[in-house]
C-alpha cells in the first residue's frame, strides 16, 4: 500500500493444509536491502524456496554491483526468475514494495505466478482473501497518507479482510517504509 | 495411519512414532522404527510412501554424518532442518519426487535450545512448539494446545505424550501397536521405555 | 434422448418428482397427523433430481459449484451427573469466505430439548424446527412429553426416506426426562442413530474430542462441564479453518435447558493464553 513519502506491506502468520493450521507464525514477508521488501502467498513450500531463491539472487547482485538492488530492478528479477519456469511454475503470487533509493519514491507491484506484473499506483493484493482485500483497500485507502495514517489503514485492511477468509488470519506482521526507518509491527488477529 | 509426534520442553525434545509398519490391510512389523539419528543431537522421524521413507532418511543420515567426518563439527538442528528442505524441496520438482513427511527434533549443541521442525511432502517447513503427522495431527495438536507449556519438565513432557497416545488408542479405528519414544537433550539420544499395553477405555 | 421425450410430453416437474403426489400422501399417513405441507418439495424438472443437485452444490467434488451450501462447523454435546452439556461454535462458511459468525447451532426444539446442527444449515433448521413440531403434536395427543429416544427416532426416520437426496446433516438430540434421565442421541443424514455420553460433530470434530476424551469423566460438577465444554469449542476453532465465531454453551437438566451465553472466542482465547500460558505455539510477542 503507498503512502506519502512512505510503503506498507503486510501479510498474515497463517500456516495451513487445508482446514487444518499447522503453524501460526509463517511470516509471509522477507527483506531485500535497506527497503526492497517481498511478500509471497500461495503453497507454502514455494514461499520458502522463491523466497530462498531471491535471498541468493539479490545477494549475488550485492556482490556483483557493490550496491543494493532497487525496488523496480527487483521486480524485473522477480518477472523473469518466475517466468523461467513458465510450463512448471512456483505456485505463489509475489508482491514487492519498496522506496527508490534515489527518488525516495514508493514503489509497489504484483505478479501472477508466471511473472507478469502489475503495476500499480495505489495498493496490490494477493492470497487467498483478495476479494475481501479489494473491497476493503478500495474504501478505506486515499492518496497521501503519513505513516501513522497508512499503518492504521493497512492493519483495519487486512484484518477485517482475513476475518471473512476462513483460510487466512491468525496474526499478521506489518511494515512500514520510510526514507531512513522500517517499522515492523505484530498484530494480535483472531485466533479462529 | 502412522503416527508421529514431537514435543519440546525446556532443554529436550521428545520424538515419537508408531511400531506398526503397515501395507494395505497387514501389519507387517510391530516394531518397526521410524526414526533415524542424524548426529548426536538431532533426531528424524519419517511416515509417508513405502520405500521413499527409508530411503530418503538414510540419505539425510549419510550426508549429515559426511558433515560432521569432513568438519569435525555437527551442523545445528536448524541448519539440517534446512537442509532437509532443500533436498525435499528439488525432489518435490523431480521426476520421481520422495513422499515422506518429517519431524526433526534437536538441541542446539552450543546453546542447548531445543527445537522441533515439522515438514511435509511437500517441503513445507515450519518451526513449532510441538507437532504430529497424519490423522494425529487432527487430534493430538488441540490436546497440545491446552496442555504444552514451553517449560516443562521431561516427566510432564512424558505425561503430555501419554495424554496425546491415549486418545489416539480411543479414537483411531486402527491399531498402531504402541510408540517408539526417543528424547533428545544436550547429552545425546536416548530411548524412553513407553508403556504400550494400556487398555485405554472410551467415554 | 429420454430426457427430451420427458421434458416435452408432461409438465417437467411432475413427470420427474422422485415422491409421486401419491407416494407423499402414503408418507404423510404414515406418521399420523403429518400435515401434508412438509413433504412438498418441488422437484428440479431434470431426470436425475439427486445427481443435479449433487453437481450444482457438492463443492468437494466440484469447487467451482454454483451454489455453495453452509458447511463446517463444531458442536459437542456431553452426558454427565449433572445433565448435559451442549457448546458450538458460530461460524458458517460457504467455500472459504466466512458468510455468518454469528449463527445460532443450537436449536431449541421446545423448552427442554435441544438440537444441534452440523452439515447443511437449511436442512438442520428446517428439519428441527419440524421435529418440534412433531413433538408438540405428540404431546397434544399423548398429554405427556416425548422422550427424547422418540424425538430422535422421529427425526431418524425422516432423514433416512431421504437418504440418497443430498440431505446433509450431523445432529445431537439432548434432553432430560423422568423416564429416561439425560439422553443424548447422535443422528446424521445417513440415518445413523447413536445413544452415547459424548459426541463431537463437524469439521472441527478431532479437535473437540482432543480435550474432550483427555478430561471427561462422567462425575464432572457443572463448574467443571461448562468451562471443559466452552474450552473444547475454543481448541477447535482455533485449529480448524472452518469453525470459529462464537462459543454458544447451554446446558440441559431435568429442568429444561439453560443458556450459559455466547461468547466471542477472541477475549476468551487471549485470556486462555495470556493468564494460563496455554496455547503456546501463538506469539504475542514480535521477539519469538
Amino acid at each position: 500500500m503507498v503512502g506519502k513519502d512512505c510503503v506498507a506491506i503486510a501479510c498474515d502468520l497463517r500456516l495451513g493444509l487445508q482446514a487444518l493450521t499447522v503453524s501460526n507464525n509463517f511470516p509471509k514477508i522477507f527483506q531485500y536491502g535497506d527497503n526492497v521488501f517481498l511478500g509471497l502467498t500461495g503453497l507454502a513450500t514455494d514461499v520458502s524456496t522463491v523466497s530462498d531463491l531471491f535471498r541468493y539472487k539479490v545477494n549475488m547482485y550485492r556482490l556483483r554491483e557493490e550496491r543494493n538492488i532497487a525496488p523496480r530492478t527487483f521486480a524485473n528479477l522477480v518477472s523473469s526468475s518466475l517466468y523461467e519456469r513458465r510450463f512448471g511454475p512456483y505456485f505463489v503470487s509475489p508482491v514487492v514494495a519498496g522506496l527508490d533509493p534515489k527518488t525516495g519514491q514508493p514503489f509497489i507491484c504484483g505478479f501472477d505466478s508466471i511473472g507478469c506484473i502489475d503495476f500499480a499506483k495505489d495498493f496490490i493484493v494477493s492470497g487467498t482473501a483478495t476479494e475481501q482485500l479489494f473491497g476493503m483497500c478500495e474504501s478505506l485507502w486515499e492518496p497521501d497518507l503519513g505513516p501513522d495514517a497508512l499503518f492504521e489503514t493497512i492493519s483495519q485492511a487486512l484484518l477485517n479482510a482475513v476475518d471473512r477468509d476462513a483460510l487466512s488470519g491468525w496474526g499478521a506482521h506489518v511494515y512500514i517504509i520510510e526514507k531512513d526507518k522500517v517499522t515492523k509491527r505484530l498484530l494480535k488477529g483472531r485466533q479462529d | 495411519m502412522e503416527v508421529l509426534l514431537g514435543i519440546t520442553g525446556k532443554d529436550f525434545t521428545l520424538i515419537a512414532a508408531s511400531k506398526a509398519a503397515m501395507r494395505g490391510a497387514t501389519i507387517l512389523k510391530a516394531s518397526d522404527d521410524k526414526t533415524r539419528q542424524l548426529n548426536k543431537h538431532t533426531l528424524m522421524a519419517f511416515s509417508g510412501e513405502a520405500g521413499d521413507t527409508v530411503q530418503f532418511a538414510e540419505y539425510i543420515q549419510a550426508n549429515s554424518q559426511l558433515y560432521s567426518m569432513r568438519n569435525e563439527t555437527d551442523l545445528s538442528p536448524s541448519a539440517l532442518a534446512h537442509f532437509v528442505r532443500g533436498e525435499l524441496a528439488s525432489s518435490l520438482r523431480s521426476r520421481k519426487p520422495y513422499n515422506v513427511n518429517l519431524l526433526l527434533g534437536g538441541v542446539d549443541p552450543i546453546t542447548h535450545k531445543p527445537s522441533l521442525y515439522w515438514l511435509d511432502y511437500l517441503a513445507s517447513l515450519a518451526p513449532v512448539p510441538y507437532a504430529a503427522h497424519g490423522y494425529a495431527q487432527y487430534y493430538c495438536l488441540s490436546i497440545l494446545d491446552k496442555h504444552h507449556h514451553p517449560d516443562i519438565t521431561l516427566e510432564q513432557g512424558l505425561k503430555l505424550l501419554d495424554l496425546c497416545t491415549d486418545e489416539l488408542k480411543r479414537r483411531l479405528p486402527i491399531d498402531f501397536k504402541g510408540m517408539v519414544v526417543k528424547v533428545v537433550t544436550k547429552d545425546g539420544i536416548e530411548e524412553k521405555p513407553f508403556d504400550d499395553d494400556k487398555v485405554v477405555k472410551s467415554a | 434422448m429420454d430426457t427430451l421425450v420427458a421434458r416435452y410430453s408432461r409438465p417437467a416437474y411432475h413427470q420427474n418428482e422422485v415422491f409421486t403426489e401419491q407416494e407423499q400422501q402414503d408418507l404423510a399417513d404414515a406418521v399420523p397427523g403429518m400435515p401434508s405441507l412438509s413433504l412438498k418439495f418441488a422437484m428440479p424438472p431434470v431426470a436425475h433430481p439427486s445427481a443435479w443437485l449433487r453437481a450444482a452444490t457438492d463443492d468437494r467434488s466440484n469447487p467451482s459449484c454454483p451454489i455453495k451450501i453452509a458447511h463446517g462447523t463444531t458442536t459437542l454435546a456431553f452426558r454427565f451427573q449433572g445433565g448435559i452439556i451442549v457448546a458450538t461454535d458460530s461460524r458458517a462458511t460457504a467455500g472459504n469466505w466466512i458468510a455468518s459468525q454469528t449463527v445460532k447451532k443450537v436449536i431449541e426444539i421446545n423448552s427442554d430439548l435441544l438440537g444441534t446442527m452440523a452439515g447443511g444449515a437449511a436442512d438442520c433448521q428446517y428439519w428441527l424446527a419440524w421435529l418440534g413440531m412433531q413433538c408438540r403434536l405428540h404431546e397434544l395427543r399423548h398429554k405427556r412429553r416425548i422422550s427424547v429416544a422418540a424425538a430422535s427416532k422421529i427425526l431418524a426416520n425422516l432423514v433416512y426416506q431421504y437418504k440418497g437426496m443430498g440431505l446433509s446433516m450431523g445432529t445431537m438430540c439432548a434432553g432430560v426426562t423422568k423416564e429416561e434421565g439425560p439422553a443424548l442421541y447422535y443422528i446424521d443424514s445417513d440415518g445413523t442413530r447413536l445413544a452415547g455420553n459424548l459426541f463431537c460433530v463437524g469439521s472441527g470434530q478431532t479437535f473437540a474430542y482432543g480435550v474432550l476424551d483427555a478430561e471427561y469423566r462422567y462425575d464432572l460438577t457443572v463448574e467443571e462441564a461448562l468451562e471443559l465444554g466452552s474450552r473444547s469449542i475454543l481448541a477447535a476453532t482455533h485449529r480448524d479453518a472452518y469453525s470459529g465465531g462464537f462459543i454458544n454453551l447451554y446446558h440441559v437438566k431435568e429442568s429444561g435447558w439453560e443458556k450459559h451465553g455466547f461468547t466471542d472466542t477472541n477475549p476468551v482465547f487471549w485470556k486462555t493464553k495470556l493468564e494460563k500460558g496455554e496455547f503456546s505455539n501463538v506469539t504475542s510477542d514480535l521477539a519469538d
